[in-house]
């Protein structure tokens, strides 16, 4: 199915924030990188979350739960309820929960199924004017 | 000849005839539930069953969510017209708005479902017409627990029949819940003494700051 | 070295060593990055007008952002100490995250609509919580409060082609940036709306609170118009996970 979507890859000339303060829950020392399969998505504010199960070299699975940007963010980004959707195949990069939850980040980046590499409307970019 | 004058300016009298002032602040007249129950497909009788014997635990509103766009409480409503689009204030529930959107556009659900959908809106004669798809299905029709589902169609009628009386007729079709459409109409009294108060549900009641129940 | 270290070390060296700082302290804050450059301007094209002839200030703007290189205000000892407390915790209890109104002047990056009449001005909120302002423009007088509000009550004159708002009556739970600088109820804001042409919309708004703030604190900031997207329905507590997560430091 086409998916309808030209997402923009944007840079600091739109601040790119979140409700909270990017580092009162994540932590920029600590980055991932994983890819795998989306298993849900949650398209709610105020964030959107995408849940993907991920597997290592022996097969055991982790379960992750990434954080998007807030509803407005992502729509002026070109992200759309659809954009994701379980079965996709995705390489996520992020930054790791700071509170040691398993499994748990935010969404810096996003490779899409047809290899796009896209904004996650992250608060990680800037948290400048709020 | 003369009638054919008359005629001519009767029609375009008629045609320059100004739409009725909305505006003002409302009060409900009476329960803001709805009058009687809607005819409910079985499924969704069973869950209206179960919502009524289960009390009000699961209850949105109880969490500081929306009600949408049937629900309303017995607080005050604020309603500004302007020309191409007409806003509706809440004091109560979430202290938020409605827009009702009167530039002729037409619905646009590319964002998906909402608490309050997408609301396009028309004059007829001197009744506001309303209508409002898009809506998703975790609102309750009144306090009640009546549900509906992500299908529902509202079609709301406002008319200002004396300038303190505001009467707002709805029609509810919901091919996936109910078995015929639900009309019921409620009447609105106009406060001119009032102003709408500030009312945030969120300031002390800390478990709807968080994730809501689904 | 990520370059909120950088930023935030710029601004301590633009402010100037502790000593010759006085008693009324001004703070970086390294949680929030302030701004360096001046946002891209929004569409060109006349300033609409209303039927009365004054400008219509009507539209889907962006968030407020602020221009850059703005003075940071100076603070009484408490305030001072207050905000490094909140922005070295990582503003982890900064109430917006919890979905509480975020009060005024806080910017954020979500859209607001203005929605003009002769005697009403609206400020439609998309977020941090999806509620609205009330601006009258009929009235003169603030009127006696029962209780602190957290938007205030707000009116409005038009000073040419500025429209000057008033607002007082706050409560003091809100924060005014993610920095954390905080006010007392004596709290009194003037927002100067100005739209200079079509798309673009400046907002210029000083902050007087004599038990917080040693002098006026004036932010300039700009709001460009929305024009390829509608605003969408944002309610912030409807899957507020974050909540249980914040840590700080």
């Amino acid at each position: 199915m086409k998916k309808n979507l030209s997402l923009v890859i944007l840079f600091s000339a739109l601040p790119l924030l979140a409700h909270h303060s990017f580092e009162a829950e994540y932590d920029f020392n600590k980055q991932m990188k994983v890819s795998g399969t989306v298993t849900k998505v949650e398209w709610m504010n105020p964030h959107a979350h995408f849940y993907v199960d991920s597997k290592d070299e022996s097969g055991a699975v982790t379960h992750w739960n990434f954080e998007l940007g807030a509803i407005p963010v992502l729509l002026k980004q070109g992200w759309r309820k659809e954009s994701l959707k379980a079965g996709d195949q995705v390489t996520v990069e992020g930054f790791l929960a700071k509170d040691g939850t398993k499994g748990m980040a935010n969404a810096r980046r996003v490779t899409l199924p047809d290899g796009r590499r896209v904004f996650g409307g992250s608060s990680a970019d800037t948290n400048a004017n709020q | 000849m003369r009638w054919l004058l008359l005629g001519l300016l009767a029609l375009t009298g008629a045609q320059a005839q100004t739409p009725p002032d909305l505006s003002g602040v409302w009060i409900v007249s009476g329960s803001p539930n709805l009058p009687s129950d809607p005819s409910y497909l079985p499924e969704a009788l069973k869950l209206y069953q179960e919502r009524k014997a289960g009390g009000d635990q699961e209850d949105p509103a109880k969490y500081c969510l929306p009600n949408g766009v049937v629900r309303v409480t017995s607080l005050p409503y604020k309603i500004v017209q302007t020309p191409k689009l007409v806003v509706l204030l809440s004091q109560g529930n979430t202290h938020s708005y409605r827009r009702l959107f009167l530039d002729g556009r037409s619905h646009n659900l590319d964002f998906g479902d909402s608490w309050t959908g997408d609301s396009i809106a028309r004059w007829e004669g001197d009744s506001l017409v309303v209508d409002t798809i898009g809506l998703n299905d975790r609102t309750w029709l009144d306090s009640t627990g009546k549900p509906h589902s992500e299908a529902l169609h509202v079609i709301e009628r406002y008319r200002r029949p004396a300038r303190d009386r505001l009467e707002v007729q709805y029609t509810l079709e919901d091919p996936k819940m109910l078995t015929k459409p639900y009309i019921f109409t409620r009447t609105f009294q106009l406060a001119p003494n009032r102003e709408i108060q500030e009312y945030f549900c969120t300031d002390t009641n800390i478990a709807a700051q968080r994730a809501a129940p689904r | 070295m990520n370059r909120f270290v950088i930023a935030a070390a710029g601004l301590l060296v633009a402010l100037g060593p502790p000593s010759a700082r006085a008693q009324a302290r001004t703070i970086p804050f390294p949680g929030a990055v302030r701004p360096t450059t001046a946002p891209p301007p929004g569409p060109s094209g006349p300033l609409p007008h209303m039927p009365d002839g004054k400008p219509d200030l009507s539209g889907i703007w962006n968030g407020q952002r602020g221009l850059p290189n703005q003075p940071e205000p100076e603070m009484l000892p408490w305030a001072a100490d207050l905000t490094r407390q909140r922005t070295e915790n990582y503003s982890a209890d900064d109430p917006e995250a919890r979905c509480i109104p975020a009060g005024v002047p806080r910017a954020t990056p979500y859209h607001y609509q203005i929605v003009q009449t002769p005697s009403l001005l609206l400020l439609l909120i998309e977020g941090n919580i999806h509620t609205f302002r009330q601006i009258f423009l009929d009235r003169k007088e603030h009127p006696k409060l029962s209780q602190p509000l957290w938007y205030g009550d707000s009116i409005g004159h038009w000073d040419g082609d500025t429209l000057v708002v008033d607002t007082v009556g706050f409560n003091d739970k809100f924060w005014f940036d993610m920095a954390g600088h905080p006010h007392t109820t004596q709290l009194h804001v003037i927002e100067r709306y100005h739209r200079r042409d079509f798309g673009n919309l400046d907002v210029q708004v000083t902050i007087e609170d004599p038990g917080t703030y040693v002098k006026p604190w004036v932010v300039n900031r700009v709001s460009t118009l929305e024009t390829q997207i509608e605003m969408s329905e944002y309610v912030c507590n409807e899957n507020n996970t974050d909540a249980l997560h914040l840590v700080g430091k």
